[in-house]
């Protein structure tokens, strides 16, 4: 039997290298920091509560971040928070204007435009059930096997809602991209016209 | 493996699931062989990337830090 010590440093060697993701994935999910920064203290004291039930060898990563996800769904996401999902025929419509500028094409328009806060933006304009597959998979680097034991759902689920959420994704994306051109267009008309 | 397969299993891929070797293989000559395909390929890769490095550059407030120190010292 490890003493309490030893099981102190042994749940500290798990735990520091995955501080940095916790933290990210609560501020995806919370989409604030005071509550990222709550989110991740508590789960962190859940877990090491928990730890006599953690299986040495297996999958720590895996099994704090169910204990993050899992907190924030019971302790911090409010039903006020749903949003209305568009459809698969809006999200086509508003992906059909993709515009380029000189010389490159629109994917690399798009590409070269996006800063890191849109993306952040856009990830945090997904819907919860698709933003936490997207985050855990894209970001993280998890599994769909992982991501699917993480949040309690069949795999195939993961995979159909990692499907819609790239769309949605790359929906907002474009929207960004789409906006900054014609932000660029109409400054330039006005040059034009004051020249 | 034709544009269609190779369009379905381009996520599968990219997030390194699922692909058998030989799967993986024929994906590969596909995108090697047709300029369509390698392009909206090259191009999920790229946005994948950028979405994987903007969202984990995130570091941890040091406030945050502080409070982790003190939890873990009242274990």
């Amino acid at each position: 039997m490890p003493t309490k010590e030893g099981r102190k440093e042994t749940f500290q060697n798990l735990l520091m290298p995955e501080l940095g993701a916790l933290f990210r994935t609560a501020l995806r999910m919370t989409r604030n920091r005071e509550d990222a920064e709550d989110l991740t203290q508590e789960t962190i004291a859940k877990a090491f509560a928990a730890f006599d039930r953690f299986e040495e060898g297996t999958n720590f990563r895996a099994w704090i971040f169910k204990i993050l996800t899992n907190t924030f769904i019971n302790n911090y996401y409010r039903v006020r928070e749903k949003q209305k999902l568009p459809s698969l025929d809006e999200m086509e419509e508003e992906t059909a204007f993709q515009p380029a500028f000189e010389g490159a094409t629109p994917e690399e328009t798009l590409l070269n435009t996006l800063t890191r806060e849109d993306i952040v933006k856009a990830i945090e304009s997904i819907p919860l059930e698709f933003r936490a597959v997207v985050v855990l998979t894209l970001v993280e680097g998890f599994s769909y096997k992982e991501t699917a034991e993480i949040l309690d759902i069949p795999i195939g689920t993961v995979m159909s809602r990692l499907h819609r959420g790239r769309k949605l994704l790359q929906r907002a994306l474009w929207e960004y991209s789409n906006k900054k051109y014609r932000e660029r267009e109409n400054g330039r008309e006005w040059t034009a016209r004051k020249s | 493996m034709d544009c269609q397969e190779v369009v379905e299993k381009m996520y599968l891929y990219l997030d390194h699931e699922i692909l058998t070797e030989e799967e993986r293989r024929e994906f590969e000559k596909h995108l090697e062989m047709c300029r369509q395909c390698c392009k909206r390929y090259e191009f999920e890769r790229a946005l994948w990337l950028l979405i994987r490095q903007n969202g984990l550059g995130e570091a941890i407030p040091e406030t945050l830090l502080h409070r982790i120190e003190n939890v873990i010292a009242q274990f």
